[in-house]
């Protein structure tokens, strides 16, 4: 097995000064700085890389749209933010997740745990499956706010009444009556709603997404999406929205950041990465999208050849080399580190390397 | 052009029971009256959000669900009254691909045996001529004949789907329903599924009902495309015609709420009006089911339930405000 790790990191440090945290303007403010982050798998059959070495900022305040195929790393990066990978067979290998200037990886559970839920918080696909279906949807946001907000303890009557005020700030007609409903009584959409007010009863500065709406039929994930920019303006919180529809993040999101075997392989804003794709995966993607205009063009839709390669078994140099239609030979060698050719905007691909 | 499959005023309510007696507690009618035509070598689109009774309409073109009322035909024959011999040909004329490719094969079975069982049941060739047209349909779809003694779980979820596809073809049907079957892949394997359909359409004068949410990639395939909302077709056109010229303010709902991979469309998202499927209904029974969320709404769609009606070449709408 070709140890992938070493040649990331001798690719990372020899650019490391000039690119590595460079994707966001100096003068934004970053809430969450991931710097060479992995995580690996151990199974019988061999490791696994499931992140192969991520650095991502996430500003303050902003909706980072994080896209990519399934199997692509995504959610496990979601989770490693949140120490929330099972150990073992799961393990956090190196890197560094600065959240408000302290490191997450090094925190001992205790710490880790006053942050989860209160500082960031978490929304999951499936909204009917990650409610309890034996407690009221009152119960569960009543028992969010009294186990986070310790200190503050609320009595069991205020925290009935600001989880009223929460489900009627994620629009739920009738909130004092639907507070004591149970979760089978409410539709999908309205579960996620129930969801987001959990994951927003603290005020947490950082919302991780992992495709809330992809469940939902297209006019709730549009009433979704509207109420989650809308109360992120509000909070003014920042949102890691994981999702593997680029619709979605040109509608919801400021910046955009597309993975690909464990490797975030592009980071823009969005206007950029969408006017101006530069990494042929990207380019990909988005000719893949099917359209009735190209129909009545007669076109056939791109398809990207081939198959995503399993995390077990990786393409030597460049992981895309093999599904690449601009591949060179210096992809079939070395992995290609970080570029920056235009302000704002990294990409990593060999076609760069010269700006 | 005469149609391959006709269907006229079906009817399906399913009765809602309580207790532990299952005390019948009212209905919930998941299709109510529709009349729909798929024409041969034609793919008709049909969109709706969860619950519109999409499936439920499969079920009943597939003859696995039996209609309360109404009829449909296919090629001649009843589906709904069919038995036996006529209905084995019916299953052999219309077969199904399904969302979930995961969940459609058996985790115990080669490919070789999955592909082949179609013909089996149908009483199909010999045992050599079997095999042969196995080869051949794996090339169709194309994936290589090595597969043929591996599990379904040693393949990816496209690989899987062209198996599903692979499978429907091997006993020659005219008609394939697609339910939702890229809706469970990634972005670029989609589009190499779709192009699949495209060819298989062109190569072997295939009709598809291809039914989906997913609005773009029913406008790319589809050369009509019908509307369901609450069990009832209410608008349906040309492809490029209704994408351009939507009639019936629920299709107008629907486009605008699909996320366009082009940054700031501008969306009116937060406009209170914008219906979707998770409201309560109104009354059922009068007017326009679509009306409580309808912007445009007037007296008259509380009043009179609104029929489908051609409004322009072809392009049929139940709407009393469509013009």
């Amino acid at each position: 097995m070709v140890n992938t790790g070493l040649i990331d990191k001798k690719a990372n440090e020899r650019t490391m000064d000039d690119h590595r945290r460079t994707c966001v303007p100096e003068d934004r403010d970053i809430l969450v700085d991931i710097q060479d982050l992995c995580t690996y798998f151990y199974t019988p059959e061999g490791v696994v890389h499931a992140l192969g070495g991520v650095d991502l900022q996430i500003g303050k305040g902003r909706t980072l749209g994080l896209v990519g195929e399934s199997g692509c790393g995504k959610t496990v990066l979601a989770l490693t933010i949140l120490r929330l990978i099972p150990e073992p067979p799961g393990k956090i290998v190196r890197g560094k997740v600065l959240f408000e200037g302290t490191d997450l990886l090094t925190l001992d559970q205790a710490a880790i745990r006053e942050i989860r839920g209160n500082k960031i918080s978490m929304i999951f696909q499936e909204p009917m499956t990650s409610l309890n279906p034996v407690f009221t949807i009152g119960f569960q946001i009543e028992e969010v706010l009294m186990l986070h907000q310790s200190h503050r303890a609320p009595t069991r009557k205020q925290a009935r009444e600001l989880a009223v005020e929460l489900l009627d700030m994620v629009g739920i007609p009738y909130p004092g009556r639907r507070i004591d409903d149970y979760p089978h009584q409410l539709s999908g959409g309205m579960c996620q709603r129930v969801m987001i007010a959990m994951a927003l009863a603290c005020r947490p500065s950082l919302m991780i997404a992992d495709e809330p709406t992809t469940a939902l039929d297209v006019t709730t994930q549009a009433q979704i999406l509207a109420l989650m920019g809308g109360l992120k303006e509000e909070m003014n919180t920042s949102i890691l929205l994981v999702t593997h529809d680029l619709g979605v993040v040109a509608q919801s999101c400021e910046d955009v950041a597309v993975m690909y075997t464990g490797n975030v392989v592009e980071h823009a804003g969005v206007e950029d990465l969408f006017s101006r794709p530069l990494h042929p995966y990207t380019r990909g993607l988005m000719r893949s999208i099917p359209t009735v205009e190209a129909r009545r063009r007669g076109e056939q839709l791109h398809a990207i050849p081939g198959n995503v390669p399993t995390l077990r078994d990786m393409p030597k140099g460049c992981t895309f080399h093999n599904r690449c239609d601009e591949v060179m030979d210096i992809c079939r060698r070395e992995r290609p580190p970080m570029f920056r050719p235009h302000p704002d905007h990294c990409v990593r691909c060999w076609r760069y390397a010269n700006g | 052009m005469k149609s391959i499959l006709e269907i006229r005023e079906l009817r399906k309510t399913f009765p809602i029971t309580s207790g532990v007696f299952r005390k019948s507690a009212g209905v919930v009618t998941a299709v109510d009256g529709v009349d729909l035509d798929i024409r041969p070598n034609e793919t008709l689109g049909l969109v709706g959000e969860s619950g519109c009774g999409k499936t439920t309409l499969s079920k009943m073109i597939l003859a696995l669900e039996e209609p309360d009322s109404g009829s449909i035909r296919f090629e001649d024959v009843d589906v709904v009254r069919a038995r036996r011999s006529s209905l084995s040909q019916v299953r052999r004329g219309i077969q199904v691909v399904f969302q979930d490719p995961f969940g459609s094969l058996n985790p115990r079975r080669k490919i070789g045996s999955i592909i082949e069982e179609p013909m089996i049941i149908h009483r199909e060739g010999s045992r050599a001529q079997r095999s042969r047209r196995v080869g051949k349909l794996l090339e169709m779809v194309g994936l290589h004949e090595d597969i043929l003694p591996r599990y379904p779980h040693e393949f990816s979820g496209g690989q899987r789907q062209r198996i599903c596809i692979a499978r429907a073809l091997a006993v020659n049907p005219r008609l394939l329903i697609c339910d939702e079957p890229v809706s469970a892949l990634d972005v670029s394997i989609q589009a190499q599924v779709i192009n699949l359909l495209v060819d298989l359409q062109k190569e072997l004068k295939l009709s598809y009902l291809f039914i989906s949410h997913n609005l773009s990639v029913v406008g790319y395939i589809s050369h009509r495309v019908a509307v369901m909302y609450k069990g009832r077709i209410v608008e349906l056109a040309d492809a490029p015609e209704l994408f351009e010229n939507p009639l019936h303010p629920y299709t107008g709902c629907l486009m605008d709420a699909v996320p366009e991979a082009r940054p700031k469309k501008s969306l009116d998202l937060m406009s209170p009006r914008r219906g979707g499927g998770e409201q309560v209904f109104p009354d059922p029974s009068s007017g326009c089911a679509y009306r409580a969320w309808c912007p445009r709404a007037e007296g008259i769609c509380a009043k009179e339930p609104p029929v489908l009606e051609e409004k322009g070449k072809g392009h049929l709408v139940a709407c009393h405000l469509a013009v």
